[in-house]
């Protein structure tokens, strides 16, 4: 068909993750009429990555000896390689793992019979390879797929959540205590942030459409941080997203703080920067969508 | 010795079957879940009221429920009773969850093994209705559509939804998308109708091809749903009993007392029987358990498959055509609360934080499904996950086991085998991820 944006070959693999990725995906179904879709265990009946690949897609994190060997394996046949999703690209929900009481049973469970060993902790994928682009989201959106596989350089997003929110941000609403829901209603059009939520949307990427805060959930940062600050240390991110709550709240910066690192927060904020590996360089912002 | 290893496709995660084969005989036959991730541990010391967005990653298949059940856990430690538009907005969230779960099982994962293709996108269509528009892959994804806009619409984000909060839901739904929904719903339940009715003539095609419908012993059947209609958002276990009798009916805090729980060496995740005997959850176990759907075109359906199989009906392949009904019935059951008005004030109650320990349960698609959470200073101190695929694992084994005698014999193995050991498998539609978390 003219003008109809072609698929490359693609195939994916799935590590240890939810599969959450994979049904975003089968959510886009523009790809189902150009048949480009070579490997994907959770739909097709095939063992091995074919030949002819172009493009990998991988999701979930390396949590146990046969991730590595197939991630390894996978990567050597096509072109192309795309971490998709916050556990491919460190380690994701798993990580929440990384402690030593949580380790510790790790390793008991680690020599079971005739199962896949277990290593210490959950790792991002390119702790084993190299990657050509990053696709965050948990999980990135239908569109976003779709653009990472066509054409990445010219997706149209907003840098940050809020430019695609659309909620108000008043000067004259300023809570001087994080409530979160315990309050009960979320009022519609008034940013979250008025309204005494934790949302960190004002620093993180856009391209998800602001899924979640629209309908009234803040923004967990899922998407990790905008180009402003992907390639900083996460104490620049947090005193980024400090300054814009003293900027509209009367929240003491501590509460502020001791939040940001709650663990449904951190799951995600730490995606890109303070990850495993030390001395790793960050992932340059070009190679982000 | 033998041992015969099948990889594993179509069915959600990683896990694979290995039969032992002695003399002809089969000898064992396992289901090894083969991935672990940790949720139970690491969770531990994370302040309870985070906890609903952190679950939905146990699996993006079932996230919905997981979900819902974590609100519910929260809501029974806290003391909180929600309003009643948010438990039908709730209620509209796992019947999305239910349209695309069962859509996914129905069309991806089982169809093709109905003519033999390796997946729904590879069907050889030369003998199609020449009348049809679409493709049977388009077609099934247009269906399934529906399910994903259903969890968009009443859960926000499209895999792990959040709009459901402890005492409610953040918001109501506003009658312009809700009106677009229902249209869309209305539209495709006769294409929904359509594609399960070729579903069935093609599963009939299969039985008489192959001969059987596979495991037909007795078996127990748990389920959370209501009898009278399905009630997913649920608060109360029923067991039936191999003779179709209701044998027990409990809440989730009491789910110790009447299920037994084991690990297994080979698998990451165990098995739960009913008393040492082998029981069955999922559409099966609904469908066994209803005496009817409350609309009518499902109950027309239901009404088909009573007077074909009869109740209770064991054959593990009928959990396939289970599915097919209740996918027509959450079209119909959305439809109804899609007419009603969604957007009004009261859509959440304040509460306060109070330590202690709770039960959320769900019907999820795979079945019913616990959250048993102990918080001590606002944290998660433990937190059980009571899997519905891991009641199912006596039951697949079983199964297994029975068409691994079906297909050896002491002069060769038919190569058919492979096959069968799919559609056993997927019959139950098993989830990995949530299975071993």
């Amino acid at each position: 068909m003219p003008g109809k944006p072609t698929l490359p070959k693609f195939a994916v693999l799935q590590l240890s993750g939810c599969a959450g990725c994979e049904v975003s995906l089968i959510n886009a179904s523009e790809w189902v009429d150009q048949y480009q879709l070579v490997y994907m265990p959770l739909v097709v009946s095939t063992h091995a990555v074919p030949e002819d690949t172009e493009v990998l897609l991988v999701s979930g994190g390396v949590r146990n000896d046969e991730d590595v060997y197939n991630l390894r394996r996978a990567v050597q046949i096509v072109e192309r390689v795309i971490a998709v999703g916050t556990c491919a690209i460190s380690g994701g929900v798993a990580n929440l793992g990384d402690r030593d009481d949580v380790r510790a049973m790790f390793m008991a469970e680690e020599q079971r019979h005739h199962l896949p060993h277990l290593l210490p902790k959950s790792r991002p994928i390119d702790a084993f390879v190299d990657v050509d682009l990053y696709l965050p989201g948990c999980p990135p959106t239908p569109e976003l797929f779709m653009a990472a596989l066509i054409d990445p350089e010219n997706y149209q997003a907003s840098g940050i959540v809020c430019g695609e929110c659309g909620r108000k941000k008043l000067k004259d609403m300023r809570p001087k205590h994080l409530v979160g829901f315990q309050k009960g209603e979320v009022l519609p059009d008034i940013c979250l942030i008025n309204q005494g939520y934790l949302c960190v949307g004002s620093s993180v990427r856009g391209g998800c459409r602001a899924i979640c805060t629209r309908p009234g959930h803040p923004c967990v940062g899922c998407r990790g941080p905008s180009d402003a600050y992907i390639e900083k240390e996460s104490q620049v991110w947090f005193d980024r997203v400090q300054s814009v709550f003293e900027r509209l709240t009367d929240i003491p910066p501590e509460e502020i703080r001791a939040a940001l690192h709650s663990p449904q927060l951190s799951l995600f904020l730490f995606q890109f920067t303070d990850y495993m590996g030390g001395g790793r360089p960050p992932r340059p912002k070009e190679k982000v969508l | 010795m033998a041992t015969l290893r099948f990889p594993l496709s179509r069915i959600e995660g990683h896990a694979r079957v290995e039969i032992e084969v002695q003399d002809g005989q089969v000898v064992t036959a396992q289901f090894q879940a083969i991935e672990l991730r940790g949720f139970r541990y690491f969770v531990q010391g994370t302040p309870a009221e985070q906890m609903p967005v952190i679950v939905p990653r146990i699996c993006g298949v079932c996230s919905t429920a997981h979900h819902v059940a974590s609100v519910k856990a929260l809501e029974d430690i806290f003391g909180v009773e929600p309003p009643a538009l948010a438990k039908e907005i709730r209620e509209l969230l796992l019947l999305g969850q239910l349209v695309q779960n069962q859509a996914t099982s129905l069309f991806i994962f089982t169809m093709p093994d109905r003519v033999g293709a390796s997946s729904l996108f590879h069907m050889d269509e030369s003998e199609a209705d020449p009348h049809q528009q679409l493709s049977l892959a388009q077609r099934s994804l247009k269906v399934r559509q529906v399910g994903t806009n259903l969890i968009t619409l009443a859960g926000g984000q499209f895999i792990h939804p959040i709009k459901a909060v402890v005492g409610g839901v953040t918001s109501g739904i506003k009658r312009e998308p809700a009106e677009a929904m229902l249209k869309e719903v209305e539209a495709l339940l006769p294409m929904a109708c359509e594609l399960f009715d070729e579903y069935w003539e093609m599963s009939m095609a299969m039985a008489e091809r192959i001969g059987t419908w596979g495991d037909d012993q007795p078996a127990y059947y748990i389920a959370s749903t209501g009898r009278s209609r399905p009630q997913l958002n649920s608060d109360v276990i029923r067991v039936l009993g191999p003779d179709g009798a209701e044998r027990a009916s409990f809440p989730p805090s009491l789910f110790r007392t009447y299920l037994d729980y084991e690990d297994t060496a080979y698998s990451y995740a165990g098995q739960t029987s009913y008393q040492g005997q082998v029981m069955r959850a999922n559409s099966l176990a609904r469908m066994n358990l209803a005496l009817s759907m409350g609309t009518p075109l499902a109950d027309a359906y239901l009404e088909k498959f009573t007077h074909t199989f009869g109740k209770p009906a064991h054959p593990i392949l009928l959990f396939d055509l289970c599915r097919g009904i209740e996918l027509v019935y959450a079209f119909e059951r959305s439809i109804e609360i899609l007419s009603r008005d969604l957007d009004y004030e009261n859509t959440s109650v304040p509460y306060s934080l109070k330590d202690g320990e709770g039960y959320g349960l769900v019907e999820a698609p795979r079945g019913p499904l616990i959250h048993h959470y102990t918080v001590t200073n606002g944290l998660i101190e433990d937190a059980e996950f009571i899997i519905p695929t891991v009641h199912n694992m006596l039951a697949i084994e079983r199964a297994l086991k029975v068409a691994g005698e079906r297909y050896v014999s002491p002069a060769a193995i038919n190569l058919e085998l492979e096959k069968a050991v799919g559609r056993v498998v997927r019959a139950f539609d098993p989830c990995i991820a949530c299975a071993t978390q």
